[in-house]
């Protein structure tokens, strides 16, 4: 019984450390006012990109590297629509997301259903030694303490720096963080780019780490995942870390369940996870005040200063 | 979202290369279409594999072309009319899911003759065939149950349905010929025919149950297999040898050779005796062997495993066979009687030793 739910906890940190990239990621460029759709596609063409050139070189820090620089790319391609000719950010991140769909498929295609050994997990001196808690928080990959980190330091920066409140500022009122003096258009570049990084960090990790492998289709969602999951938290990174995590154990507790002989049906532990976010967001939503504090104003709205 | 973008570029790269095929005359033109990405192992790589059968047993005889990545949908009905209109003889179908638009098709093209794999409903024109992977499966339960040290099974499994529960039952029971100390057998149900992220979970959550070999049943990827290499545990799997998915610890497979039926087929075409029947093709025929055993078998597992496969090729022995007992306690099948093909694949029952209920 022990196992089985050391099992559960400590896979639910892998299992959501993807979504949680790619969630902070997107919460960022939320927060300044940008709707980015394309999560979907950069993750699944992080991912086939980072398994072609791991797979290739056995490298797995320059796997990560090139995939940083190939997220960064197709990102530019939304900013340019998005931010230097207005375009709609829901048609633009949806076309975004649909050509790294399809570059994932050409990138992977001499890759197809092949696999390749996960890199060892982190092994901390006697840390990784105690029993239950060793296993559960010790002995993860350096990835998923990097993303967790990466949640911290967002809920810091947006509440505790100057930065963060000029960043939340942009996505509040555009025009009055223009009129003080702070460069929209830059900011949002950077969010953006930042997102962009963050969920191709995810997908790089889902396709070495997580299920080191490739074939079509591997991102599976997740990426909309992240998505549901920047408003299941209500824009706060720490609720979104939280959220991730419930998410990825309650994958795992199928699968666990399952395993020890205990008889549910197998339909109501597989659609628990999608119930639980139905649940927990008809929960929040009750609250429209939580929503109305948290949620950018502009989010979804383009600005052109004004010359 | 993919299919979007590969819809008009299959149109273009189809229209372009086999332009030519209007005005050939004398070769059979065959296509082979595949639902997904062609990988290394696994079902579209046996599907597209029965190409070099083809290719070998008919010279150019005939012209086989293969298209990919054409799921059930519209691009599916789209795809099989272009194969048609440049001129295919014969349609190889290898989804599920392309059956209906391939019935369509086979009502609207009498001088075309279909083949599908995995369905159900034929024509006179239209025939379907599946393999008997139940065969190698129990042959590879023999396997696992000569290797397990815990006496503990495990099964990642697609979807219960009557086919994946013969194949299952087979492996329990050949696992039980040879080991009668083995305990229950863990099943983990994916409830998916592609899901290598949690196929992967399911190995690390069936080893926490104090499992030693892995069945990977039909997971549509070799995820299961490469964690259980990576996790020291022994992989049984279907469809092809994952040897290269796990160097050390490939323990067996059952190799599917899709071929074997295409090449009966194909001759059936060229002598004008093409039947819209259905094949069930198996050890006997060829369609269907263990392969990738493990060097950690003795060499007298193996000659048994083998010689229980020869058995198999004459026809005189049958893992359905009773007495078997029903997981729920009651007789699945009264002794001495043997399933016949229709009972095989209507199969709705688990047998005694496979601790996981079906729900109704």
């Amino acid at each position: 019984m022990t196992d089985t739910i050391i099992f559960v906890l400590a896979g639910a940190f892998a299992t959501a450390t993807p979504l949680l990239l790619a969630a902070i990621g997107e919460v960022v460029v939320e927060k300044t006012g940008v709707m980015n759709l394309s999560v979907e596609g950069m993750m699944a063409f992080a991912a086939a990109m980072a398994f072609a050139v791991t797979y290739q070189t056995g490298n797995i820090v320059l796997g990560f590297g090139l995939v940083v620089g190939a997220s960064v790319a197709l990102s530019l391609i939304f900013s340019i629509l998005v931010l230097g000719f207005s375009a709609n950010q829901i048609i633009s991140g949806l076309a975004v997301g649909i050509l790294g769909l399809g570059l994932s498929g050409l990138a992977g295609r001499n890759f197809e259903n092949l696999t390749m050994m996960a890199p060892a997990n982190l092994l901390l001196p006697v840390l990784s030694d105690l029993p239950v808690v060793g296993p559960i928080l010790f002995r993860q990959n350096v990835v998923t303490y990097f993303a967790f980190a990466a949640a911290f330091l967002t809920w810091w920066f947006f509440a505790r720096t100057r930065h963060g409140r000029i960043t939340k500022v942009v996505g509040e009122e555009p025009a009055v963080a223009h009129n003080l003096g702070f460069a929209v258009i830059r900011i949002r570049l950077f969010a953006i780019i930042f997102g962009a990084v963050m969920s191709g960090l995810g997908g790089a990790y889902a396709s070495t780490i997580l299920t080191p492998g490739w074939s079509d289709g591997l991102i599976a969602g997740r990426g909309w995942i992240a998505f549901a999951l920047v408003v299941f938290g209500t824009w706060r990174p720490l609720r979104i870390a939280f959220g991730a995590y419930l998410f990825g154990a309650l994958l795992l507790g199928d699968l666990a369940v399952q395993a020890t002989g205990f008889s549910v049906p197998p339909q109501i532990m597989t659609s628990l996870p999608y119930i639980m976010t139905i649940v927990v967001l008809a929960a929040v939503s009750r609250n429209a005040l939580l929503i109305r504090l948290n949620a950018p104003v502009s989010l979804g709205q383009n600005f052109r200063p004004s010359k | 979202m993919y299919q979007i973008i590969r819809a008009p570029l299959l149109g273009a790269v189809l229209s372009m290369s086999w332009s030519g095929a209007l005005f050939a005359q004398e070769p059979l033109d065959v296509a082979i279409m595949a639902p997904n990405a062609i990988g290394d192992v696994g079902w579209d790589h046996e599907v597209v594999r029965g190409k070099e059968v083809l290719e070998e047993r008919f010279g150019d005889k005939i012209n086989v072309t293969v298209v990919d990545s054409v799921g059930e949908g519209p691009n599916a009905a789209r795809a099989m009319n272009r194969l048609v209109a440049n001129g295919t003889d014969l349609l190889i179908l290898g989804s599920f899911g392309h059956m209906s638009d391939g019935l369509a098709l086979a009502k609207r093209s009498p001088d075309l003759k279909v083949l599908h794999i995995g369905g159900y409903k034929n024509l006179p024109n239209f025939a379907t065939f599946t393999t008997r992977h139940y065969q190698t499966s129990y042959l590879c339960g023999m396997a696992a149950g000569y290797a397990t040290k815990n006496q503990r099974l495990g099964v990642v499994a697609a979807f219960p349905l009557p086919e994946v529960l013969g194949i299952l039952n087979a492996y329990v029971l050949g696992a039980q010929s040879v080991n009668p100390d083995l305990k229950p057998v863990k099943v983990v149900w994916l409830n998916a025919w592609y899901d290598p992220a949690r196929a992967r979970s399911s190995v690390g959550s069936l080893i926490s149950q104090g499992v030693d070999v892995v069945y990977s049943l039909f997971p549509g990827s070799p995820s299961a297999v490469a964690a259980a290499e990576e996790k020291g545990v022994y992989a049984v799997t279907t469809l092809s040898d994952n040897t290269t998915h796990a160097p050390t610890k490939h323990l067996c497979a059952g190799q599917a050779n899709f071929g074997v039926v295409y090449a009966d087929v194909v001759q059936s075409v060229i002598d004008g005796t093409f039947e819209g029947k259905d094949t069930f093709a198996g050890v006997a025929e060829g369609a269907m062997e263990v392969a990738g055993l493990s060097k950690d078998l003795t060499d007298e597992q193996r000659a048994a495993i083998l010689s229980k496969q020869d058995a198999m090729r004459e026809g005189s022995f049958d893992p359905f066979t009773g007495p078997v007992m029903n997981n729920d306690g009651s007789e699945a099948i009264a002794s001495g009687k043997t399933l016949d093909t229709s009972e095989i694949k209507s199969m709705d029952f688990l047998v005694q030793g496979i601790d996981s209920q079906l729900q109704n």
